[in-house]
């Protein structure tokens, strides 16, 4: 029954509940607000200066990049999911492709929003197309990212363009048609350009000779930490999926997606989180062993500073690594919903954690005999302008979540019967 | 970038390089230059009513795909996969050969055996005249009532099968009526007429297998009822074997607070 006042209910697909139009603008506004003072925040870094951060020469990386990397590597969610359904033919996914397309675009255009503000004199962007450095892993994750949003704009197209109101236009529904048909192609290029943008973003930090605790070797131009980027960012991006949707599904009282899909996600992540922790873990012998002896370094050194002890290496393995992986292979854990998402948060977490040590703690430590230990704290303009990507994330992904079909069994879900015997219902 | 341009060396790497970012750049732009062509020529070939209803068909849950062989009691469980196109499934000769099994009343409707029907609640009535009449069944004109607007097609226009026949607007909802048919508009009726349009067909296209008919009929209704039912409790409340009774007439006015919205939607196949 239609209870509530949604003056934009003919907006909103026909079959689906969604809640009053007061409400929603109710749960919008602290968003909007954190959007504003982020946009101000921004605003001062643009027309001011890096100055107006707490980064300086030694912390040229900060906050910033530790959001960029993170939400990356979570959006990965967003090319694995539509290279497992279009090339690897797992249709049972399709329940969560549209949500990981749109959390995809929100996180590659929420880094590209960072970057632009960080990098600065965003008018100038067009400079590193133009005379581009070739030897730099920042040239290839530039041109991979900036390609990869064209991408993900283009496959978010089309949902746009299922609007109730939007697919009544002829000429609408007749691209939105013909672009869903070519949407593999897009999906294989997602792959691609995803591929060698989350390996670089990763080598990055392996190719630092002058930075002992982040170097690595590797095979030809690669160091190991490109191929760990990848593995990492596509382990926990169907974590992430799984951990959103449940948000959601929370949030709107709703069930969103079938059980087997939770089953689905988990397994993957599962597979691909003990593949990367048993990778992760012979990087850290060989380095431990053989890498930063052999540039001078005795390994425990790099622990023996502030709060960087060994315990976070410890955490990112143990805790965030082996003990989530051992939880979503083991199916009787992986059967129950609350174990579920609890190894996907901590795999989450752990690679949150794992982008924040090879951003931070690789630019703390001494390198050279007059260096010091130096530590870093973001101050509030760096802070709102994180707030202001989360902000936007959120404000895109309920308008969209309101508006588009971004799960496409919540219909026949609606009508489903739950334990209790009374019909799922929610807002 | 380019040669001559500032930071491009003749060298491997660089070619190797550029030469992938160039492959990936045409390929995004060739894909969408093709969407767009093709889109474009989708409008001008008049083809997007059919685009239309396949992707209204992709949007209907699962239970209301259900084949016309498992409403007639042929099969026990089949979903359609062809958008109720029946005139091109290849299986459709193998199960009409089955024997029936559905109930014979239509729950005290009016589905007279000489009309055939869509899903969309038209029906399609050959005249003797040669024309074809269509209208509007039972079940939809009781939900309806007397409609508070009709948009109708000009005489002379050519409608497309599942493409819109014509509008329904009834309380603030409004709806798309498919046509059951293709054929060229001849006549335009009313919902006091019991009809709403007569169209010409010409011979060759007279092949309606995708209507339903006969001991399919029953099969359909008791789930559009089942249907209905569902969508018309109250929220929260468990659901109930029906109980007897008869749909009532204009049950849209007798129930304003109901979510119409969603009920018509269900009931034109619209998403």
């Amino acid at each position: 029954m239609a209870s509530t006042t949604m003056i934009d209910r003919r907006y909103i697909a026909r079959g689906v509940e969604r809640t009053g139009t007061a409400r929603f603008a109710m749960w919008l506004a602290p968003w909007v607000l954190l959007l504003g003072i982020g946009l101000y925040a921004a605003y001062l870094c643009l027309y001011y200066g890096l100055n107006q951060t707490n980064m300086d020469n030694r912390f040229a990386f900060g906050l910033w990049i530790f959001l960029d990397l993170s939400i990356i590597a979570l959006g990965a969610g967003a090319f694995f999911t539509g290279f497992l359904v279009y090339l690897m033919k797992m249709k049972e996914l399709k329940a969560v492709l549209n949500s990981a397309v749109v959390l995809g675009f929100i996180c590659y255009s929420g880094a590209m929003l960072v970057l632009a503000i960080d990098v600065g004199q965003p008018a100038r962007a067009w400079f590193t197309f133009w005379h581009p450095n070739t030897h730099s892993m920042l040239t290839e994750v530039t041109f991979c990212i900036s390609c990869y949003l064209v991408v993900l704009s283009l496959e978010y197209i089309p949902m746009l363009l299922k609007n109730r109101q939007l697919k009544k236009a002829p000429s609408f529904l007749a691209f939105e048609h013909q672009l869903h048909i070519l949407v593999p192609v897009l999906a294989a290029v997602g792959t691609l350009l995803s591929f060698f943008h989350q390996g670089s973003l990763g080598g990055l930090y392996g190719v630092l000779r002058g930075r002992p605790f982040a170097f690595r070797e590797g095979f030809s131009i690669w160091p190991t930490t490109f191929f760990l980027f990848i593995l990492s960012a596509i382990a926990v991006g169907p974590s992430f999926l799984a951990l959103t949707t449940r948000l959601v599904e929370k949030i709107t009282g709703k069930a969103l997606i079938p059980d087997s899909v939770y089953q689905r996600l988990g397994l993957i992540s599962g597979l691909l989180l003990a593949l990367y922790v048993a990778a992760k873990s012979i990087d850290t012998l060989v380095w431990l062993n053989v890498t930063s002896p052999a540039v001078g370094f005795a390994p425990w050194e790099h622990y023996s500073y502030g709060q960087f002890g060994i315990w976070l290496m410890a955490a990112e393995i143990g805790l965030f690594g082996l003990v989530p992986a051992g939880l979503l292979l083991w199916p009787r854990t992986r059967a129950q919903r609350g174990w579920l998402l609890t190894a996907a948060a901590l795999a989450c977490c752990g690679v949150l954690l794992n982008r924040f040590i090879l951003t931070v703690q690789t630019l703390a430590l001494p390198t050279l005999a007059f260096d010091e230990f130096m530590t870093y704290t973001p101050n509030w303009q760096e802070v709102a302008t994180f707030g202001l990507v989360v902000a936007y994330g959120v404000i895109l992904y309920s308008l969209s979540y309101r508006y588009l079909p971004l799960f496409p069994q919540e219909k026949e879900l609606a009508g489903a019967v739950t334990e209790e015997g009374t019909h799922v219902s929610g807002r | 970038m380019f040669p001559g341009v500032d930071g491009f060396h003749w060298t491997f790497a660089h070619v190797i390089f550029l030469a992938i970012f160039f492959a990936v750049g045409m390929t995004i732009v060739a894909t969408t230059v093709l969407a767009l062509w093709r889109a474009h020529r989708d409008v001008k070939m008049r083809r997007v009513d059919q685009l239309r209803w396949h992707a209204e068909f992709e949007d209907l849950p699962e239970a209301e795909r259900t084949c016309r062989h498992e409403l007639a009691g042929r099969l026990e469980h089949r979903t359609c996969p062809n958008a109720f196109a029946c005139g091109t499934c290849p299986e459709y000769s193998t199960y009409a050969a089955l024997p029936t099994d559905a109930p014979e009343y239509t729950f005290g409707m009016d589905y007279p055996p000489n009309r055939l029907y869509h899903r969309g609640h038209s029906w399609v009535r050959e005249d003797e005249d040669g024309l074809v009449t269509v209208g509007l069944d039972d079940l939809a004109s009781r939900l309806v009532g007397k409609p508070d607007a009709v948009v109708l097609p000009e005489k002379g226009q050519w409608l497309e099968a599942n493409g819109t026949g014509w509008r329904l607007r009834k309380n603030g909802c409004e709806v798309r009526v498919m046509a059951p048919i293709a054929g060229e508009v001849a006549e335009t009726g009313s919902a006091a007429e019991g009809w709403y349009l007569k169209l010409r067909v010409p011979p060759e296209m007279r092949q309606w297998r995708h209507l339903l008919r006969g001991g399919e009929v029953p099969g359909w209704l008791l789930r559009e009822l089942e249907r209905l039912q569902l969508q018309l409790a109250p929220e929260g409340s468990a659901p109930s074997l029906a109980d007897g009774g008869m749909l009532v007439d204009g049950l849209m006015d007798q129930m304003p607070e109901a979510d119409w919205d969603n009920v018509m939607g269900g009931t034109f196949l619209q998403s």
